[in-house]
């Protein structure tokens, strides 16, 4: 049985150090997004150092805040909602057994939780040997969910449709060939080489379009820190 | 610095799309160099940004409410292993050592047991060994015998086969006593027996006088299929008691004997008889 490499295990102690992040960010030079990203970052970064108190009121707050756009993601991935719950359950659990050792400074919480959902989504997928099945699905039927356009009314859920907004449309800006790698890349769990061939592209086409997509999201988004 | 190759790597790296050796080389590169490390965190920033392009999806509310429970029954458990004092008591060397103690008597008890058990179990199998060799030494013996009894009994019947065949040929038999025509002689007496299945016969005479030195006594077997009696050879008797024992054999084939003939011929014989005869059969 394949097993998906972990690109980020959720070891903090293994991963090099992250610095402080937002510290060296330039204020000059920040786009809104990279401010309001670096906003959420510590924020989450301070529900998950009052989950390693073993607050639940915290870990309601940063359920409110993950669960959707972990659980769609891992629909995405999986095409099955019962089994996408079962990896969020599984995710929330391992983020509060693992908060007292969560370091804000080495990565952003929001990104070790999706990193997790992915990798044991793909895992999954991997493991019941559906993959050929599932990507002959569209996305659109994401059988036993219930798409829900607008989420809750709280606050929370407010930043997180600005965010979802924020994102889709640095997505929407790439042109289409790195956009369809990128999200191939993200969401199959497919090879290099398998997705070069479902593109119908030679893999180092596919490998630059993927670098070029992932740069320029990062560039809109606010992930470069220089 | 950082390249265009450099970055492609640490893209497909976020994306867990490095395997093998190039995953290897990369990691060990990441582990040396802080601003690669840096970008792959940048990158790995950005891609999970991707978990909102997903079609926008809740878990069932039930979710939230058993993973609150759950966290109660973890926090329990936690507290109660937190709030547990646990000293080490003093008796807990004595303790273990008492144990370690027991355990090693017991241990050794199954150890002997074990050995015992072993013991046994080797005896029933050499036990089983030395019968099943006697079986079989008894079974080889037995097949020995069988064949000495069944070799001997061929032969008995080879022997009955045999004794029956010359019973059959003893009443083909001829038999006939002779008597002399010598008036020298008179009591000069002769039994000849021929067997027509190995055409040869025998002779015995009893006080015949005795041969000059150039003569010879002559047997002659009268066969009806023939004009002249069929010769049956030459024989001298013991001068002393004009006694003699001859096997004898007829020069052509004879169906049957009519008469038995004993002539006195010159020395060697003769083809057809010349000289006096002396004894006839009956």
């Amino acid at each position: 049985m394949s097993t998906l490499t972990p690109c980020w295990s959720g070891d903090f102690a293994v991963q090099p150090a992250w610095g402080d992040v937002f510290a060296r960010m330039n204020p000059a030079g920040s786009t809104p997004e990279s401010v309001a990203a670096a906003e959420r970052a510590h924020f989450d970064a301070e529900l998950m150092r009052r989950m390693g108190r073993s607050d639940r009121e915290a870990f309601a707050q940063l359920y409110d805040r993950f669960s959707r756009p972990l659980f769609a993601t891992a629909l995405r991935i999986l095409h099955n909602s019962a089994e996408a719950e079962d990896i969020v359950q599984d995710v929330f659990l391992a983020l509060w057994e693992k908060a007292a050792a969560f370091e804000s400074g080495r990565g952003s919480a929001f990104a070790w939780a999706v990193t997790l959902t992915r990798n044991r989504a793909i895992d999954r997928v991997r493991m019941r040997k559906r993959r050929s099945e599932l990507l002959a699905e569209t996305t659109a039927e994401d059988a036993g969910t219930q798409p829900s356009g607008t989420g809750p009314d709280s606050a929370d859920g407010l930043m997180l449709k600005e965010q979802a907004g924020a994102v889709r449309a640095a997505v929407a800006a790439l042109p289409a060939d790195q956009q369809r790698a990128v999200e191939l890349a993200f969401f199959s769990g497919l090879t290099q080489q398998e997705i070069a061939e479902k593109l119908r592209e030679p893999l180092g086409t596919v490998k630059a379009r993927i670098r070029r997509g992932l740069l320029r999201l990062r560039d809109t988004l606010g992930g470069r820190h220089d | 610095m950082i390249d265009e190759t450099f970055e492609e790597f640490a893209s497909l790296y976020v994306l867990g799309l490095l395997e093998g050796a190039e995953l290897a080389a990369f990691e060990q590169k990441l582990a040396r160099d802080p601003a690669s490390a840096q970008l792959v965190r940048e990158l790995r920033e950005s891609s999970a940004q991707l978990a909102f392009t997903a079609s926008d999806a809740a878990p069932s509310p039930e979710l939230r409410a058993r993973l609150l429970d759950r966290l109660d029954t973890a926090a329990a458990w936690r507290k109660q292993s937190n709030v547990l004092p646990f000293r080490t008591p003093v008796w807990l060397p004595w303790a273990a050592a008492a144990s370690l103690t027991i355990a090693c008597a017991w241990l050794g008890q199954l150890y002997l047991g074990s050995r015992f058990e072993a013991a046994t179990l080797r005896d029933q199998q050499a036990l089983a060994e030395f019968e099943l060799r006697s079986a079989r030494n008894q079974l080889e013996a037995e097949r020995l015998i069988a064949g000495h009894q069944l070799s001997a009994m061929t032969e008995q019947l080879a022997a009955l086969d045999r004794q029956l065949k010359s019973e059959g040929d003893l009443a083909q038999f001829k038999i006939s006593t002779l008597a002399s025509l010598l008036g020298n002689s008179p009591q000069a007496l002769a039994v000849a027996v021929w067997n027509p299945a190995k055409q040869e016969g025998v002779l015995t005479v009893e006080k015949l006088p005795a041969l000059a030195p150039d003569k010879d006594y002559q047997l002659w077997l009268v066969d009806p299929q023939y004009a002249i009696p069929v010769d049956g050879g030459v024989f001298r008797v013991d001068p002393s008691t004009g006694v003699a024992h001859v096997t004898f054999k007829a020069n052509r084939p004879v169906n049957s004997v009519a008469k038995f003939a004993v002539s006195l011929e010159r020395k060697g014989g003769v083809p057809k008889a010349e000289g006096p005869m002396v004894l006839l059969s009956q």
